[in-house]
Parts: structure tokens; sequence; C-alpha cells
């Protein structure tokens, strides 16, 4: 039987819908989860699986998203090549840092490894018929992590420091502007850009299902407090970051520990200036130490008693980081299980399509 | 075999599929739920038993200091001794209901006695045990959450034509209305 381009049609409907349909059941297993527990208030959390609903609020550093260069806390962006007949992925890049979650009640940390992240993309865009960048996209240019809410924290509704950051996004004018980014090494002539990119920023309305226990019970609460996916999925590594290490190092810049002290102690750099005076070569520059005030800011986002309880993936309860009020989340994941039922019709009547074809009671 | 005979088996073999899933979705889902009802109602009973614990605290530390209101002191020590957490849950919604009128009764006979406030530890034991009554508030709430979704997924299609055979029956509600329409007969005489 030659491989005609109906039967290539009705073999690719089939592939498509059960793909569909798979998609669906997960959404509607995502959806009965959802639905199945109540939401806790913060305040009065206990160990276990547990729903919280609140807002999202930096902790100690935040993101900013390769796209949009926006302060987030996760991203997921996707770049994609386009053309008449063939459609390509150039760049695929998901990232979370650890963040609060905030209820009326109070508030409570989020370690993002493992998690199931669903938020639907905020920027959706593709480059002009002459390669010219959409409106809006605005590539990152410098480091991929940002201050937290130690330093400056627009998830803070009503703090100074956002009512200057919205004032501050709202008189700006910004023209699109091709980056480096934009061409990946890759001729654009024949074909359009399609970005995607979807994030999770300070002040957004969340809800999270997934285990509260002690602080102190996190296996690896560094690893747990990063959530890293560059295409083809390299785990928690954060690659960009071992990569300018590297350059560092061989660039010569990372050549003795008060050297790099010496780095760490430039105020906005990493973390900030030491808490206490470190041991250094004699002829090294001592750093400037952070003010009594600074060391208050900084002890109470980084340290976290054992007892505390934070939200992590647990062995028996998935992390689910959504986007939303659990209301939304369950509609969401409805029309994901409906979409997955029309793949299943798609499915069974490529099916018949293809066995008519291949018994010839219909041409090709 | 034709082809299509073999598509009809493929459409069916996708339909059975489809229900199997919906089906072992569904028996987890209600056992989970079943699980969650009883994880919260453990969660409530252990604010319940902080509460039990932590009264004899303040009554001991205000008994001294407040000679004239020794039927505020004496109905709250009754209350905590009827505490029971054998008993069935509508009857501890009760009891607890009926705890914390009589403990918010005591903490405003404090109130206008400033040097029993003041005095010894008697504040730190009031937030505590304030601190306390909201942890059994919001997990009461939780509880009842958890109570009506179970309920509802029993009572509704399709888990309700498999609800007789796996034995799966409503639970009660931790309710404060039914504690407040009956409440339980204590001894108010002092122990």
């Amino acid at each position: 039987m030659p491989l005609t381009p109906g039967i290539l049609l009705a073999a690719s409907g089939i592939v498509a819908g059960l793909v569909l349909l798979l998609r669906g059941l997960q959404g509607y297993r995502m959806g009965a989860r959802v639905a199945d527990v109540g939401t806790s208030r913060i305040a009065s959390l206990a160990a276990g699986e547990v729903r919280v609903h609140g807002v999202v609020e930096a902790a100690e550093v935040t993101l900013v998203s390769p796209l949009t260069s926006t302060p987030c806390v996760w991203y997921r962006a996707t770049v994609e090549d386009v053309t008449d007949d063939d459609r390509s992925e150039a760049v695929s890049e998901e990232r979370g840092v650890g963040f609060r979650v905030r209820d009326e009640t109070g508030a409570i940390r989020v370690f993002p490894r493992r998690a199931t992240v669903d938020v639907p993309p905020r920027f959706d865009e593709r480059s002009g018929l002459l390669g010219d960048a959409p409106p809006g996209l605005r590539l990152r240019t410098g480091a991929a992590f940002g201050p937290g809410g130690g330093a400056f924290d627009p998830g803070v509704p009503g703090s100074p420091e956002a009512r200057e950051a919205a004032i501050a996004a709202l008189l700006t004018v910004r023209a699109p502007e091709p980056g480096d980014l934009a061409d990946f090494g890759r001729d654009r002539s024949s074909g359009r850009r399609h970005y995607v990119e979807a994030r999770l920023e300070p002040g957004d309305e969340v809800t999270i299902l997934g285990a509260a226990l002690p602080f102190g019970e996190l296996a690896d609460p560094t690893g747990a407090d990063l959530l890293a996916n560059a295409s083809g999925g390299h785990g928690p590594v954060d690659e960009e970051t071992a990569a300018s290490i590297a350059e560092a190092r061989a660039a010569g810049l990372l050549v003795s520990p008060e050297e790099a002290w010496g780095n760490a102690a430039i105020p906005g750099f990493g973390i900030g200036r030491p808490a206490s005076a470190p041991e250094l070569d004699p002829r090294a520059t001592p750093p400037a130490l952070a003010s009594p005030a600074e060391v208050e800011r900084h002890e109470r986002s980084f340290d976290l008693a054992p007892d505390l309880l934070v939200l992590a993936a647990g062995a028996d309860h998935p992390l689910v980081v959504a986007a939303g009020s659990p209301g939304i989340v369950q509609e969401r994941q409805q029309e994901r299980f409906l979409v997955g039922l029309l793949g299943a019709v798609l499915a069974i009547g490529s099916a018949v399509v293809l066995a008519l074809l291949w018994s010839g009671v219909i041409a090709a | 075999m034709s082809e299509l005979t073999l598509a009809a088996l493929f459409a069916l073999g996708l339909v059975a599929f489809l229900a199997l899933f919906l089906v072992v979705v569904t028996y987890n889902r209600v056992v989970g739920l079943l699980q969650r009802v009883d994880k919260a109602w453990a969660n409530v009973d252990v604010a319940l038993k902080q509460r039990h614990d932590e009264l004899p605290n303040l009554v001991n530390a205000v008994r001294g200091l407040m000679a004239y209101e020794r039927d505020v002191l004496e109905r709250v020590t009754a209350l905590r001794a009827a505490y029971d957490d054998h008993a069935a849950i509508p009857r501890q919604a009760a009891t607890s209901e009926a705890t914390s009128s009589a403990v918010r009764q005591l903490f405003a006979v404090v109130e206008r006695y400033p040097e029993i406030r003041s005095a010894g530890n008697v504040r730190e034991l009031q937030d505590e045990i304030e601190r306390l009554e909201e942890l059994i508030a919001d997990r009461r709430e939780l509880y009842n959450d958890q109570v009506f979704r179970y309920n509802t997924a029993i009572a509704t299609l399709p888990t309700v034509l498999v609800t007789g055979w796996f034995g799966w029956r409503p639970r009660p509600f931790f309710d404060a209305e039914e504690a407040a329409q009956r409440r339980p007969e204590v001894d108010l005489r002092a122990p």
C-alpha cells in the first residue's frame, strides 16, 4: 500500500487526536485534584497535603523573563521558527525560583522544584513579514536573576517600591527592539518567529496544591528552591550561571578567594555586602560590611527555622502551581478535558478514514 | 480481519479505555476525599486537645483573683471536663461551641479586671487560647468544606451509581448551628 498524502494525513490525525486525549486526561486529573482539596488558611495550615490560594510575593531573588524582561518568579519561554512548511523550536526555557504566597492570614514559602506549573501565556506574538520584532518584545540583555523581596519588592502591594515600579512602567515608552537574542544564529529571511512567554509575577493571584512540611525535612533546600529546564530538559542545574562562572574563570576573573569575596562584596552583586568581616588575605581590600538594617533584612529573608512549614513537592503529593483562583484553575482543566474528548473523536474519525483509504473504499 | 473491522476495534478500544479511566479516577477521587475528611478531622481534634490542655492553666492562673466570678470559672471547668474525643462529631461540636462561648465570657470578665490581666502569665495564656480558638475555627471550616465535597461527590452522578456497592455514607458536619441547638448537659458544680 503506497503512503499517499491522504493516508499520511489520516495517520497524523490519529496521533494528534491521541496526544490531545492524553493531555485532556491529565487536565481532568489535575482539575479533580484541585477540586477535591479545600483551601486552607495559611495561618492555620497543618502538615500534609494542602491547597492555598493567595498572591505571589518575591522571596530572596526574582527572575527576569527572557522575552519581555519582566521581573517574575517563574517563566516558560519558547521561540519557534515558522515557515510555510516547517516549524522548529529555536529556544525553549523554563525556570523558577522560590517565592512566598500570601493570603489574608499570613504567608508561606514555596519551593518550586518538581512543580507542575499551569500558567497561560501572557506574551504570544509573531515577528512581522519582514522579520521585524513584534510590539512588546524586550529581550533580556542582562542577568537572569534580579533582586528579591529583601531589596526591592514590587510584589508587596502598596509598598513604596511597588508604587515607584508601577509609575516607572507606566511612564516608560518602549520601542520594539530587535535584540541580539532574536537572531539565535539562524537566517530568518524565509520565515517568521513565534514568541510565547508564560510567567508568574509578584502580585499575581495563584492557587498552590502541594505538601506542607517543616523546612528541616526538605532533603535539599537549595535544589528545591530552583526549577529549571532548558531545551531538552537539563533538570535543576542552572546552565546559564554555570556557563557564566566557567567563562569568568577562563577569563581569569575568579582566580583567588579574595577576588571572589571582593566580587560578592560589591553592593547589588550577588546577595549584597557581607554581614560579618570575612577572613581575607592581608593583601586583599576588606569589603564594606552591611548595615545592621541590611543584616536584619537578610536574616529575615534567608533564615528559615527548621520547624517552619513550607510548601514543596512531597513524596505522595505533587506540587501544582496554577495561576488564578481555584475555580479558574478548574475551568481551565475542564477546557483541556473537553479538547481531549474532541481529540478522541478526531482519532476515531481519522482511523475510520484511514481504514476506508486503505481498503480502497474511497480514493486517496 | 478487514481494515474497517480494525478501525471499529480501535474506536471501541479507545472508548473502553476512556470509560475505564473515568471509573478508576472516580473511585480514587472518592477514596481520596474520604481520606482528606479523616485528615481534616484529625487536625480539628489536635486543636481541640491543645485547648483542652491549655484551659486549666488559665483557670488556675485567675482562680485566686476572681473571688466574685466563680460561676464563670466553674462553667469553663465543667465544659472542659465534658470534652470527650471519642464522642460523635456533632456532640463534640456542641461541647466545643459551648466551651468557646464560656471562654469568651471568661475573657470578657478578665477585661473588667485590669489587675488580673496584668498578673503573672494571664495575658500570655489568654493570647495562646485565643490563637487556639482561631485555629479551631479555621480547621472546623476546612473540615466542613471537605465533608461538603465528599458528601456532594457520593450523591452526584456518576458516583452515586456505585455509592451503595462500596458502602460510602455521608459524613457529619462539625456544625456550630446544631451545636447551639443541642447544648450538652454539664454539671456546673466545681470539681
